[in-house]
C-alpha cells in the first residue's frame, strides 16, 4: 500500500524531436505530466498536438529528447536511456490500454490476460485464477474462453483493461481507449477507469480528443502544437 | 502457456499445408539419396554376394562389370593350380531381351558355375538352387516369373526352379541365373546367315561356333584361409594374358568409374532440395512472423523477455521441420518400396538428413527472429 501512496509518475519538461528525411520534426515541444495514485489525469487536444508522444514518453516507450521521467521521485528515463532495459519496469509497474484492444488473436480472453502475468514469471495456475477474477470484475467472467474474434469491440476493450491490470500496476496509460467504441460502451469504459482509480488507487492517464470525458478526470492537461495550453 | 502451439492451433490449415510441402520436399530428398544407395546396392549385389576374393579377367580390361571381358572357358583350371587358391568358378553376365507371355522381358543373364557352385549364395524367396547343369533358371522376383514357369531363351526352354530377391544389375534389369553351360549357349545363338557363313569357314561346328571351349567373362577365385591374396594375385598377373582384380578393385571401378558422375549429380540434387526446404521454411516462418508484428510488439509492451519471442519463433520452425520429417519418412516407407528400382533408405542417411533439416529449420528461423527482435513495443500503436 505504501508503494501506492508514494508512487507517482512524473514527466518533467519533456520534448521529442524526430529526424524526418534530414529535417527535424518536433512532436512535443515541452510537456510535463504528474500522475497521482487514485487520480485520473486526462490529456486532451487535437490530432498532432503531441498527446500520444507524451504518453509514450511516460510509458517508457520513447525516450525524451530533453527532460526526464521520474517514478517515486527517482529518474527512470532520460535522453539516451536504453528502452530495452526499461522493459522490466514496464512489466511490473505500468499497464496499457489502447484505442484498439490489441488482443493476441490466437489466445482466449483469459489467456490474453494471463500472458501478461506469465511473462512476469507468475505461475500458470495463479495467472489463470487471477485472469478469471479480473475478467469477472469487469463483467467478462463468462467470456474467458472466447477468442477475440468472438468478442464485440467493447468486450475486447474490457479484456485489454483486465490485461493492463494483470500485474497490479501502479499506473495505467490509456491512449484513446474509447475512440473505437459507441457512446454506451465508451461510457462504460470510463466508468471502469473511475472505479479502478477509486478502489485500487491506480494512477490513470487517459489520452483523448473527446471532451465528453472531462468530467471523469481529476486533472486535465490540454496540449496544442506540442505545448501545454 | 506455449505461444508457438497456440498460434499453430489457431492457424492449423497453414501449418498443415506447410508441413505437407516440407514433407514432400524431404521425401524427394530421401528418395534421391535412397535411389543412389539403391543403384550402389544393385551394382554391388553380385560382387558382394558371390564370395570372390579375386576376379581374373581379360588382360588389360577392367571387366566384367565396368567393361566387357572374355577369357577362355577353361582358364579356371589353370587358375586352380596356383598355390593359395582354394576354389575357382567361372562367371558370365550379359543383358538380353526375350519374350515371355508375348511381352518383351529384359534381363541380365548371369552364369553360375554348376556343379562347383549351386547358387547357394543367391537369396531365394521361393523354390530351390540348381540341381542340374542344363535348362534350369533362378529368376529375380522383379522379372515377374514364378517357380514352374517356362521361358524360351534362344533355342531352348528353361524352367524356373527358384525365385530370388534383390538381384538386379546396375541398369535395373533383374538377374536370371542359369548355369555357365546354358549362359554360353544362350549367348552364342547366331542368326541363320551367320551360321552359314561360319560353316563355310574352317574349324566351325554345324552350329557355326568355334571348336574351342568358348569363353566366359571372368574366373572367380577364392583363396585358402591364411593365403596371401596379393601373392596369389601377383602370381596370376605374371602370366601376362589376364588381369586380376580384387573385390575392392571391382567396387572402386563401379562406384568411382561408372557411377561416379551419377553419384555427384544425385548429391547435387539432394543438396538443392535441402536448400529449397530451407527456403520454404524460412519464408513461411518469416511470413508468419511479419503477420505477428503487432502481437510481438504487444508482448514487448507488456514486458515479455526476448527469449519468449525467440522461443515462439524457433519452436514453430522446429515443429514444421520435425512434422515435415515425420511425414517424409512415412511417405518414403509407404511409396518407395513400390518403385521399380531399389530405393534403399538407411538409418544413417535418415539420421544425417534429420539433423540437417532440424539445423536448417532453426537457421531459417534466424531471419524471422532478427525481424522480431527489431520490432519496437510502440509499434502496437502503429
Amino acid at each position: 500500500m505504501s508503494k501506492r501512496r508514494l508512487a507517482a509518475l512524473e514527466v518533467r519538461n519533456a520534448s521529442k524531436v524526430y529526424d524526418s528525411g534530414g529535417s527535424q520534426v518536433t512532436a512535443l515541444a515541452a510537456g510535463s505530466l504528474t500522475l497521482s495514485p487514485g487520480a485520473i489525469t486526462g490529456i486532451v487536444g487535437p490530432s498532432g498536438s503531441g498527446k500520444t508522444t507524451l504518453l509514450m514518453i511516460a510509458g517508457l516507450l520513447e525516450t525524451p529528447t530533453t527532460g526526464e521521467v521520474l517514478f517515486d521521485g527517482k529518474v527512470i528515463s532520460r535522453p539516451g536511456a536504453k528502452l530495452n532495459e526499461l522493459r522490466a519496469f514496464r512489466r511490473t509497474h505500468l499497464g496499457f490500454v489502447f484505442q484498439k484492444a490489441n488482443l493476441i488473436p490466437f489466445l482466449t480472453a483469459a489467456e490474453n490476460v494471463a500472458i501478461a502475468m506469465q511473462v512476469n514469471d507468475v505461475g500458470r495456475q495463479k495467472a489463470q485464477e487471477r485472469a478469471g477474477r479480473l475478467l469477472s470484475a469487469l463483467g467478462m467472467g463468462h467470456r474467458g474462453s472466447n477468442y477475440p474474434s468472438q468478442l464485440s469491440g467493447g468486450e475486447q476493450q474490457r479484456v485489454s483493461i483486465a490485461r493492463a491490470l494483470a500485474n497490479d500496476p501502479t499506473v495505467i496509460l490509456a491512449d484513446e481507449p474509447t475512440a473505437a467504441l459507441d457512446g454506451q460502451r465508451a461510457e462504460m469504459v470510463m466508468k471502469v477507469f473511475r472505479h479502478l482509480a477509486d478502489s485500487r488507487e491506480v494512477a490513470i492517464c487517459v489520452v483523448t480528443h473527446d471532451t465528453r470525458w472531462i468530467s471523469y478526470f481529476d486533472s486535465t492537461l490540454e496540449l496544442e502544437d506540442g505545448r501545454a495550453r | 502457456m506455449n505461444l508457438a502451439i497456440k498460434d499453430i492451433r489457431h492457424n492449423l490449415l497453414r501449418f498443415v499445408l506447410t508441413v505437407f510441402g516440407v514433407g514432400l520436399l524431404m521425401a524427394a530428398t530421401i528418395g534421391m539419396l535412397g535411389m543412389y544407395r539403391g543403384i550402389v546396392y544393385e551394382a554391388l549385389v553380385v560382387i558382394d554376394g558371390i564370395g570372390a576374393d579375386l576376379w581374373v579377367v581379360e588382360g588389360g580390361k577392367s571387366g566384367p562389370f565396368a567393361e566387357s571381358s572374355a577369357v577362355p572357358a577353361n582358364l579356371d583350371r589353370r587358375v586352380a593350380g596356383v598355390a593359395g587358391v582354394a576354389a575357382t568358378r567361372r562367371f558370365i553376365q550379359y543383358n538380353q531381351q526375350f519374350q515371355f507371355d508375348g511381352l518383351p522381358l529384359r534381363m541380365s543373364i548371369t552364369g553360375v558355375d554348376f556343379p562347383s557352385d549351386s547358387g547357394s549364395w543367391i537369396p531365394l524367396i521361393a523354390g530351390r538352387y540348381f540341381q542340374s547343369n542344363r535348362y534350369e533358371a533362378i529368376a529375380d522376383k522383379t522379372l515377374g516369373l514364378v517357380v514352374g514357369d517356362e521361358i524360351r531363351l534362344g533355342r531352348d526352354t528353361y524352367t524356373i526352379v527358384g525365385v530370388a530377391t534383390g538381384q538386379v544389375d546396375m541398369g535395373g534389369d533383374g538377374l536370371l541365373f542359369v548355369t555357365i553351360a546354358d549362359a554360353q549357349v544362350i549367348n552364342q545363338l547366331l542368326p541363320s546367315e551367320a551360321i552359314l557363313l561360319n560353316r563355310a569357314a574352317k574349324g566351325k561346328t554345324r552350329m557355326g561356333l568355334g571348336d574351342d571351349t568358348g569363353s566366359v567373362a571372368a574366373v572367380i577365385v577364392e583363396t585358402l584361409p591364411g593365403a596371401d591374396k596379393e601373392v596369389v594375385r601377383d602370381t596370376i598377373k605374371r602370366w601376362g594374358d589376364v588381369e586380376v582384380l580384387t573385390k575392392q578393385d571391382q567396387e572402386t571401378l563401379l562406384l568411382d568409374g561408372r557411377l561416379g558422375k551419377l553419384r555427384v549429380q544425385i548429391l547435387a540434387f539432394t543438396t538443392m532440395t535441402l536448400l529449397i526446404c530451407c527456403a520454404v521454411i524460412a519464408l513461411t516462418i518469416y511470413t508468419m512472423t511479419i503477420e505477428k508484428v503487432a502481437q510481438i510488439a504487444l508482448l514487448k509492451l507488456i514486458g515479455a523477455r526476448d527469449r519468449v519471442i525467440i522461443g515462439m519463433i524457433a519452436q514453430q520452425a522446429g515443429l514444421i521441420g520435425f512434422c515435415g520429417l515425420v511425414l517424409a519418412i512415412a511417405i518414403s516407407f509407404t511409396i518407395y518400396p513400390r518403385f521399380p528400382r531399389t530405393v534403399l533408405i538407411t538409418e544413417s542417411d535418415l539420421g544425417v538428413l534429420s539433423a540437417v533439416l532440424m539445423a536448417l529449420s532453426l537457421a531459417a528461423s534466424w531471419f524471422a527472429i532478427r525481424r522480431a527482435l527489431a520490432v519496437r513495443a510502440q509499434e502496437v500503436l502503429a
